[in-house]
């Protein structure tokens, strides 16, 4: 019985360490701006209104917002998949040499610091006309989550046994036939597990997008409630709705496929 | 031209294999490799895109010479790499206790692990832009939850968190390690589940107590996941930017301005693009020492 107290305790504290900031906001969106001000501070709200939650996407193109995310987010972790994909495969399956090289130099790739890449990248595309569109992020972010498929897709196709390839082949199937047929369905997994690390990556991502899309239209969530101007003070309960609006996608997202996110990442993924 | 078609059918394994590979080296020699060239190329010159001054002058090593005596440079520096000495070892810390929390026997007691193991990933989908906004308002003087709770315990002054310079440092450190110690803790998690039950079970044989097994056993198992996101959690703690600017700003004046936000003010807000290449092409320098002792750990477990 002591043990039991003493294991559920430690879930508590684990648990309370990881969802106190997003339970706060929770409170704090649901209180008015005249509570928030009072003092002592409120914990729990006195009269709990969702207005915030509507100025949130009335004050602000919120919804733009959350498209733009999605849209960049979306484009560019399939593209990272399918190229992550084919060089993945090629490293795991065929008889190359050096392969340990290319996979650590796909990996080394991610190490760079981004505010290095930063500089040439926005000059690039200023000259290209390409900042504020949905390009000028989709490209960066496609490379940046390369290096994590790759070594998520890698492992998983080390895992599919060759036989069953070369089965299909002596079926009659050309490689690239056994690639699509056999090796794709089996990696499905995997790629679904990369897929979600990316989309993660990509969802978070500040630094880029900060520089190369500021211009209200094409914010990115994270840029856009940072950028949100209150008329006279930072508006808290505004901000709160707007960011719990912001964590609830990446939230059910994770909570869905936890064991498969802890496995991606224990096993290739290295992110901060 | 039957026999190309052929052989695009069924290449060979090398052809096939430079087949697959070019569009990853395609993507990473124009989004790393040109970029870090003209890095480095723009970094000897005197480039500036405002005010329609384009035109770039050759100016050898005179930003390089401007660096090392730039206080400002300096300055961030310095932040960079106190921030990475404090948050680092303490996230580690945290993500070593978290970690061993959550590698109790929850299931063999009827409770089920998924609250636990989504109070992990949470903070670490959280984007770090968010956490900084969160934990800015935590530390908020007038209306933060810190502030209050010091009240309760008997603190005369509310303490202006992000308007002092060594507070507001504190506040940041504090915001990095809660938002970093969770990835660390999941790797150290899947670190101590790897470790054989058996090696404990001899112990207690032998008699040795909870805590020599804890830095006999324990520890020593892990030190190769505490390397790998040791190593990991430094490069990344180098490029911190996020968090500083949505709670500070680089603030109060340039008190917690890291070395990315002064690349990034000197580059994309002032559009120096010269002087901003130097300062980045010194913190790649600084970061490459690192990156390569991450490379030499992977090469050695692979």
């Amino acid at each position: 019985m002591k043990t039991r107290l003493l294991v559920l305790l430690a879930a508590g504290i684990v648990v309370a360490n990881g969802f106190f900031p997003a339970a706060w906001i929770l409170l704090t969106s649901l209180k008015t701006e005249a509570e928030l001000v009072s003092k002592p501070i409120t914990y729990w709200p006195a009269n709990a209104t969702l207005g915030n939650y509507v100025q949130a996407f009335t004050d602000q193109p919120l919804l733009r917002y959350l498209g733009n995310s999605a849209v960049v987010a979306a484009v560019s972790t399939v593209v990272s998949l399918v190229v992550a994909a084919l060089a993945a495969y090629a490293i795991a399956r065929l008889n190359l040499r050096r392969r340990q090289l290319i996979l650590t130099c796909i990996v080394a790739s991610s190490m760079f610091p981004l505010v290095t890449l930063l500089v040439p990248i926005f000059e690039t595309m200023r000259t290209l006309g390409l900042l504020n569109t949905y390009t000028a992020l989709v490209l960066p972010y496609t490379v940046l989550n390369l290096p994590v498929c790759t070594l998520v897709l890698v492992g998983f196709f080390q895992s599919i046994p060759k036989d069953l390839e070369n089965a299909a082949m002596i079926d009659g199937c050309t490689r690239l036939g056994a690639l699509v047929r056999v090796v794709v369905p089996l990696a499905a997994p995997g790629v679904f597990t990369a897929g979600i690390l990316a989309f993660v990556n990509a969802w978070d991502e500040f630094l880029l997008a900060l520089s190369l899309n500021a211009s209200a239209s094409m914010r990115t969530l994270p840029v856009g409630i940072t950028l949100y101007q209150g008329e006279f003070t930072f508006p808290w309960p505004i901000i709160s709705a707007a960011l719990i609006v912001a964590i609830v996608p990446i939230a059910v997202l994770i909570a869905l496929f936890q064991e498969r996110v802890v496995g991606g990442l224990t096993q290739g993924g290295l992110k901060g | 031209m039957a026999a190309l078609i052929d052989r695009l059918r069924d290449p060979s394994e090398k052809t096939l294999g430079l087949l697959l590979l070019a569009p990853a080296f395609l993507l990473l020699a124009l989004i790393v490799v040109y970029p870090i060239g003209k890095l480095v190329f723009n970094s000897f010159f005197d480039l500036r895109l405002s005010g329609g001054g384009g035109a770039a002058r050759f100016v050898g090593l005179e930003n390089y010479a401007l660096v090392l005596t730039d206080k400002d440079f300096w300055h961030a520096t310095k932040n960079t790499v106190l921030i990475t000495l404090i948050t680092v070892p303490g996230a580690l810390v945290v993500g070593l206790g978290l970690a061993l929390l959550a590698n109790l026997p929850f299931k063999k007691m009827g409770l089920p692990m998924w609250p636990v193991r989504l109070a992990l990933l949470l903070p670490w989908a959280l984007p770090l832009a968010f956490a900084g906004l969160i934990f800015a308002w935590f530390f908020h003087t007038e209306y933060g939850v810190v502030n209050d709770v010091a009240r309760r315990f008997g603190a005369d002054e509310p303490t202006m968190w992000l308007l002092r310079p060594g507070w507001a440092f504190a506040a940041i450190c504090i915001t990095i390690i809660w938002k970093t110690s969770s990835f660390m803790a999941l790797i150290l998690l899947a670190g101590l589940q790897m470790i054989p039950r058996s090696l404990y079970e001899a112990a207690e044989v032998d008699g040795a107590s909870r805590w020599q097994q804890f830095w006999q056993i324990t520890i020593p198992m892990l030190m190769p996941s505490i390397v790998v996101a040791l190593i990991f959690r430094t490069i990344t703690a180098l490029q911190t930017f996020d968090i500083p600017y949505t709670m500070t700003k680089g603030g109060p004046g340039n008190a917690t301005e890291t070395l990315a936000m002064l690349i990034h003010k000197t580059t994309i807000e002032y559009l120096d693009v010269g002087y901003g290449s130097t300062m980045a092409v010194c913190m790649f320098v600084l970061s490459l020492a690192v990156t390569a002792l991450y490379l030499k750990r992977i090469g050695q477990q692979a």
